[in-house]
């Protein structure tokens, strides 16, 4: 075998599992405490990496600084001073098409909060909950919700149409703002704003999520994950960019093990057949499904059009195996 | 000059043909297999040699095919009838503007075979379960009418009204039809009209099942029956190509084959 | 008038290796093994496996109480996680297939007629007891109304129910259901509980043997090839009956002189010989007719799409979560979701397996064979044909039964199929 080839093999061969656990136990490190080294990433991170979060973060999650924005007044936001977040955005483009959705299978702290809480379920050995089919349709369209609201209520802040106190709604109830501080021992943010009635409307709404956040990712995997406006918000931007999930069907033998481990039930990953680029709008490229296939080829994950990490009968049997011997 | 020789060992007849190097066809024979297919193999062979004034020796290659193909060990090879007949009809045709579908009634058998441009096979079905719509069929209601086989095609267009239907799908029950329509009085020109068409219809329902394209070639020994030949051009719609010498087709087949590959691999030839 | 006496001449017993029935399974298998050269020197386990239970009648041990089924979606990890043993009993014997003429409908399955013949013989064969409860899953018709049949019999018979479509979410959930209330009637049976290591366990055993299988699936990849098909169906079908970790074992050792065969660069067969894909109505022993019928004239059976083999082996559980519910369903899953049983409502798996299989194996042209009265696969073959047309694969039908009276017809229609494949062959080279 070439030298290629044998990197491709162990590649393809890795204990998945484990390396994402350490890939993302890195990544939490570095957004959530490398801002006491000095790291300074920028304000225009497309994860969870969270602006409330003054001293620890190493970059600012870009959805505050969109929100912040996007809330000037209008003369200001489409004047010369608006290519300011035309520029930001750009930056924020940029990150994002280098890993596609892979911000959320492997960088978001959040998400990387929620896989530790499903650790911690499976210890305990309760089950998980998955949704029926019908239930997953229409659920799976209250992120394209929060999106639009992500957009219309700082633009509506901007045109004097809502109460300034909105100010980065979605920051307000999104569980990061509440969570991540807790890290740095920040308890500041789990708390009920009464100085107006917006402010203490959008702090019971965010001490709620917050609530919900806990109870949903205990019973069920990456439970934030599914009504993320983030992931909306990157999936209408994933066609430039470069990691890639595709799909061979000729070699589908539609055996649903990829459905199976999805952590966001996604039923096409094993049904369609056609399609060659697999990623849906709820995937979060967390590549569990490449690693749970059988079949050689049959999925695969590319960075610019190069094979990285491909689905192969070997990978399979080894990680099998280890489940089988130490049921992790 | 060098020959080449196709035996076709079938169950109820023994063909031999005989074709020289440059593909022309020497001449052919026939004979009935009777029970002692290798003595009356090789009798047939010798019968053919000697009309033609050859010797064994000037066989180069010798091919053969059909049922008894495996236990006439002088062969230098063997193949299946299928091919044979193929090749032979492909030979055959080309003067004709090219066969695609063959269609050939033998003594207990009866097969369609597509081929391509080349006389490559594409696909074949056979009918070997049951004696139905075979040359056997023919036997038994000659016999039943007191009448020869060869005297079934002429009788066949005597016919002054339409061809009776004849239910029975199974030979042996068709028997006793055809003897209760003789009591009843009926015609046996009608009755034999009837027969024919019977085959005929089972045979175009075969050959549907491979596809028909012209030209349909139809060989075998009950090819030689004219009011057969009409019936089934009736039931397919078609003309037919049908051979002076139907029977020997596939062994004309064969014995293409055996110049063929003799001409193609000269290791072939004997130290 | 002086009445002449007469006597009563008594039965003499004969050993079961005299009998008719023994001297089907011997021909075979003196066929399997003295006609053709050069086989596997770890072929040798095997040819003896089934001398010793086919021929001699010999019987066979098993662990825990014995759980027949008679279709390869019955879980049987959850057979061995309860301590039991599950045995395939699909049968494949003409003198079983008679039997059960006796008293089942002409038009019936060969298969399902032996079967039942042979569940309502006095000697079984293979001789491994009496199954203290064989699970019949609801996949054709005629397993299904074996089920009645079977309990006349005096059997204890369970009914594991199978959907017929596999694409709607109401399948899954019944199916899965359908496997946990088995779990739960294995329970009570066997007076024992499931747990997350006793599966695991039992998942570890069918994992190893599955692995083994691919790999030796991978070998036939190779062209000339390493091992004929004849002896890769007889691996597959002692998989029914034998111990499980003896049969892993026996074919890792096959897969090791594989291995040593593709390094020396040894060949099976000619380099001409056409590569076939055998797919339709499952070869069993003793019936490989058309198998074997195959490799005399010169082909090679590559790879197939059966449940007596590949099927039976080929897919893998992936479970995310190693707990007990979430193992069950998993195993639910892979016995359903890549199922390509001509019994499901839609075949598109089927036709999409066979193509990649043609494709991956390099295979020259397939062979269908169908069971006369096997209504399922009949009807798929215009489909599976057009599927074929399409691509441009050869493909032959062969509608046959257990009668070994259709040899000579087959094999006229089997050479004259090998000889275009060959022809096809040299016209595009």
């Amino acid at each position: 075998m070439t030298r290629l080839e044998s990197i491709r093999t162990a590649v393809n061969n890795v204990q998945f599992n484990r390396f994402r656990f350490w890939l993302q136990l890195f990544f939490f490190l570095l957004l959530v405490y490398s801002g006491y080294l000095g790291v300074e990433l920028g304000k225009e991170l497309p994860t969870f990496s969270c602006g409330y979060n003054k001293e620890g973060r190493a970059g600012m999650c870009y959805l505050m600084t969109f929100q912040y924005q996007l809330s000037w007044p209008w003369q200001k936001l489409f004047s010369a001073a608006g290519l300011v977040v035309l520029s930001g955005f750009g930056i924020f483009f940029l990150w994002f098409i280098a890993l596609n959705k892979g911000w959320c299978g492997f960088v978001c702290p959040v998400g990387t909060i929620q896989d530790w809480i499903t650790s911690l379920r499976r210890w305990t050995g309760i089950r998980y909950s998955r949704y029926s089919w019908g239930q997953f349709k229409w659920l799976a369209q209250i992120k394209y919700v929060l999106l639009a609201l992500m957009f219309i209520i700082p633009l509506g802040i901007g045109a004097g149409w809502f109460n300034k106190d909105l100010k980065a709604p979605f920051c307000m109830i999104c569980p990061g703002r509440t969570i991540i501080p807790l890290f740095t021992g920040d308890f500041s943010q789990v708390s009920l704003d009464f100085s107006t009635k917006t402010n203490l409307f959008m702090t019971s709404l965010g001490l709620t999520v917050m609530g919900l956040f806990f109870i949903g990712a205990f019973v069920k995997k990456r439970f934030f994950c599914f009504y993320c406006p983030m992931g909306a918000f990157h999936y209408l931007l994933s066609k430039p960019a470069l990691l890639r999930l595709r799909k061979d069907g000729s070699k589908c033998t539609r055996c649903g093990d990829c459905y199976r481990v999805c952590d966001q039930e996604i039923k096409d990953i094993a049904d369609d057949v056609n399609k060659k680029e697999i990623m849906t709008d709820d995937c979060i490229l967390c590549m569990k499904c490449v690693a749970a296939c059988p079949e050689k080829g049959a999925l695969k994950a590319t960075f610019a059009g190069i094979p990285i990490f491909e689905s192969t009968e070997e990978g399979f049997i080894k990680r099998m195996n280890k489940g089988r011997a130490d049921g992790k | 000059m060098k020959y080449f020789a196709g035996i076709d060992v079938g169950s109820t007849a023994i063909k031999v043909a005989v074709v020289n190097e440059d593909g022309e066809i020497a001449g052919v024979h026939v004979t009935a297999s009777g029970s002692l297919f290798h003595k009356n193999s090789t009798e047939a062979l010798n019968t053919l040699l000697g009309k033609l004034n050859l010797k064994r020796e000037h066989v180069r290659y010798l091919i053969a095919t059909g049922y008894g193909r495996k236990l006439f060990k002088e062969a230098d090879d063997s193949i299946s009838e299928i091919t044979a007949n193929a090749i032979g009809a492909f030979e055959t045709g080309k003067a004709y503007g090219g066969v695609r579908t063959i269609i050939n009634i033998g003594g207990q058998d009866s097969k369609a075979i597509q081929i391509d441009n080349t006389g490559n096979v594409v696909n074949f079905v056979m009918n070997d379960k049951c004696a139905a719509g075979t040359g056997r069929f023919l036997d038994v209601a000659a016999r039943n009418m007191d009448l020869d086989l060869e005297e079934l095609g002429d009788c066949h267009f005597q016919a002054t009204t339409a061809p009776l239907n004849i239910n029975s799908t199974c030979t042996v029950f068709a028997e006793s039809e055809i003897i209760g329509l003789l009591a009843k009085g009926h015609g046996k020109p009608e009755i034999i009209a009837g027969i024919h068409y019977s085959i005929a219809s089972r045979t175009v329902r075969l050959a549907k099942r491979v596809g028909i394209e012209d030209r349909v070639y139809f060989d075998g020994g009950p090819a030689l029956n004219k009011g057969l030949v009409a019936a089934i051009q009736d039931e397919l719609g078609r003309e037919l190509v049908v051979p002076e010498y139907p029977q020997t087709t596939t062994a004309f087949g064969a014995a293409m084959l055996a110049r063929n590959e003799f001409m193609a691999d000269q290791t072939l030839e004997p130290a | 008038m002086e009445s002449e006496t007469a006597i009563i001449i008594p039965i003499q017993p004969a050993p079961f290796s005299r009998s008719r029935q023994a001297g089907e399974s011997q021909d075979v298998l003196d066929h399997i093994v003295d006609d053709f050269q050069d086989n596997p020197e770890s072929m040798k386990y095997f040819y003896d496996l089934f001398r010793r239970v086919y021929c001699h009648g010999e019987e066979l041990k098993h662990k825990g109480l014995l759980i027949g089924s008679t279709c390869i979606q019955t879980p049987e990890e959850l057979i061995y996680a309860f301590g039991a043993t599950p045995m395939r009993l699909c049968n494949g014997s003409y003198h079983y297939d008679q039997r059960g003429a006796d008293f089942m409908p002409a038009k019936s399955c060969s298969l399902v007629k032996a079967t039942l013949g042979m569940l309502n013989a006095e000697t079984v064969i293979p001789k491994i007891g009496k199954p203290d409860m064989i699970v019949n899953p609801t996949t054709c018709d005629q397993k299904k109304k074996s089920s009645a049949m079977m309990e006349s019999m005096g059997y204890q018979v369970y009914d594991l129910e199978f959907p017929n479509v596999k694409e709607s979410e109401a399948s899954r959930v019944y199916w899965q259901r359908s496997v946990r209330q088995f779990a739960a009637r294995l329970r009570e049976l066997t007076g024992k509980k499931l747990t997350r290591k006793n599966l695991k366990a039992a998942m570890n055993k069918t994992g190893r043997a599955q692995a083994a299988f691919r790999k030796l699936h991978s070998f036939r990849l190779k062209s000339p090839s390493l091992i004929l098909g004849k002896d890769a169906f007889l691996v597959t079908n002692a998989y029914f009956f034998d111990d499980i970790d003896r049969w892993t074992l026996a074919v890792e050792k096959l897969n090791e002189e594989l291995a040593q065969r593709e390094k020396s660069g040894f060949k099976a067969v000619q380099s001409k010989a056409p590569r076939v894909l055998f797919t339709g109505s499952p070869p069993i022993f003793p019936n490989l007719k058309l198998p074997l019928l195959i490799e005399e004239s010169g082909g090679v059976v590559v790879t197939d799409e059966t449940c007596s083999s590949n099927r039976m082996l080929y897919d893998m559980t992936a479970v995310d979560e190693w707990l007990l519910n979430d193992m069950v369903d998993s195993l639910a899953d892979k016995y359903l979701k890549p199922c390509t049983c001509p019994v499901f409502t839609r075949n598109d798996d089927r036709k999409r397996r066979l193509l990649d299989l043609v494709s991956s194996f390099n295979a020259d042209g397939v062979v269908y064979q169908a069971f006369a009265g096997c209504q399922v696969y009949e009807m798929e073959y215009r489909s599976v044909a057009d599927a074929f047309n399409k691509a441009g694969i050869p493909l032959l039908y062969v509608e046959t039964d257990y009668s070994p009276d259709d040899k000579g017809q087959l094999s006229t229609r089997i050479e004259a199929f090998l000889e275009s494949l060959k022809n096809r062959r040299k016209q595009r080279a």
